[in-house]
């Protein structure tokens, strides 16, 4: 569950979404991103810490270059509308629970 | 992934120390439904039309219609749940049943049926271009090869 909201929280931002649907077309360095995007390195550079924070996507470093892919089990946690439920509702019957205590019979 | 278009559940049982009218309560009063679940304008009859909705996320609009399919006070609500784009619903039924327990409480039982595994990309698709970089990366996972 909790990976999953990072990978949620990760891909609510616009900017970071269209980078890591343009790491799917393939590695890439920073700078390509930074020409493709119109944004300043550093934010192109905060974007895909908090891509690679949430397990979406990879580095690799090469001579002073480091390039970028997306991590291959990145989206694993989207994948499956059952898994999702069976996490989204354990969490909300477990607030029920919470509500009946506070209830009057 | 199962090729197969069959559809699968969830099921989740729990033993609730609570009798079963003020589990009914919670499952069916809007303002207390809504403080477990989400804003709704629920009417437990049978035929009714209502939504839950939440803050919209990138993947979802944070609308699910529904529309109950059976209720019988106490023991028994069913209600249609559909969701995600109108290209790729998800359309599922979930179903509560209540039964009374010796000690006086509740077997509270949830069914979360109807998943079909076309239902996979729905989730995907909630947003242009979503689907079809997914569908890219499942390829790519399917065939277990770096990326490229």
């Amino acid at each position: 569950m909790q990976r999953e909201d990072a990978v949620f929280r990760a891909l609510a931002d616009p900017s970071r979404r269209a980078i890591f649907e343009r790491l799917t077309r393939g590695e890439a360095p920073v700078k390509d991103l930074t020409a493709s995007f119109d944004i300043s390195q550093p934010a192109v550079s905060q974007h895909l810490a908090a891509l690679r924070s949430a397990g979406l996507v990879a580095e690799r470093r090469e001579g002073r270059l480091v390039y970028y892919r997306v991590a291959p089990n990145g989206l694993r946690p989207l994948v499956d509308w059952i898994a999702h439920y069976q996490a989204f509702w354990i969490e909300r019957i477990g607030r029920l629970q919470a509500l009946l205590k506070e209830m009057d019979e | 992934m199962n090729a197969k278009a069959e559809a699968q559940s969830i099921s989740i049982e729990y033993d609730l120390p609570h009798a079963p009218a003020k589990v009914w309560r919670a499952l069916t009063d809007p303002k207390l439904l809504a403080t477990w679940l989400m804003d709704n304008d629920m009417r437990p009859l049978v035929g009714q039309s209502f939504t839950f909705k939440q803050q919209p996320t990138p993947w979802w609009d944070g609308i699910v219609r529904c529309k109950v399919l059976e209720s019988d006070p106490h023991k028994r609500l069913r209600y249609s749940w559909q969701s995600g784009p109108a290209s790729s619903p998800l359309d599922t039924m979930v179903t509560w049943t209540l039964t009374p327990t010796p000690s006086g409480g509740t077997r509270l039982t949830l069914e979360h049926s109807g998943f079909v595994p076309t239902n996979a990309a729905a989730f995907e698709g909630a947003r242009q271009g979503w689907r079809r970089m997914v569908g890219k990366l499942i390829e790519v996972l399917a065939r277990g090869e770096p990326m490229p």
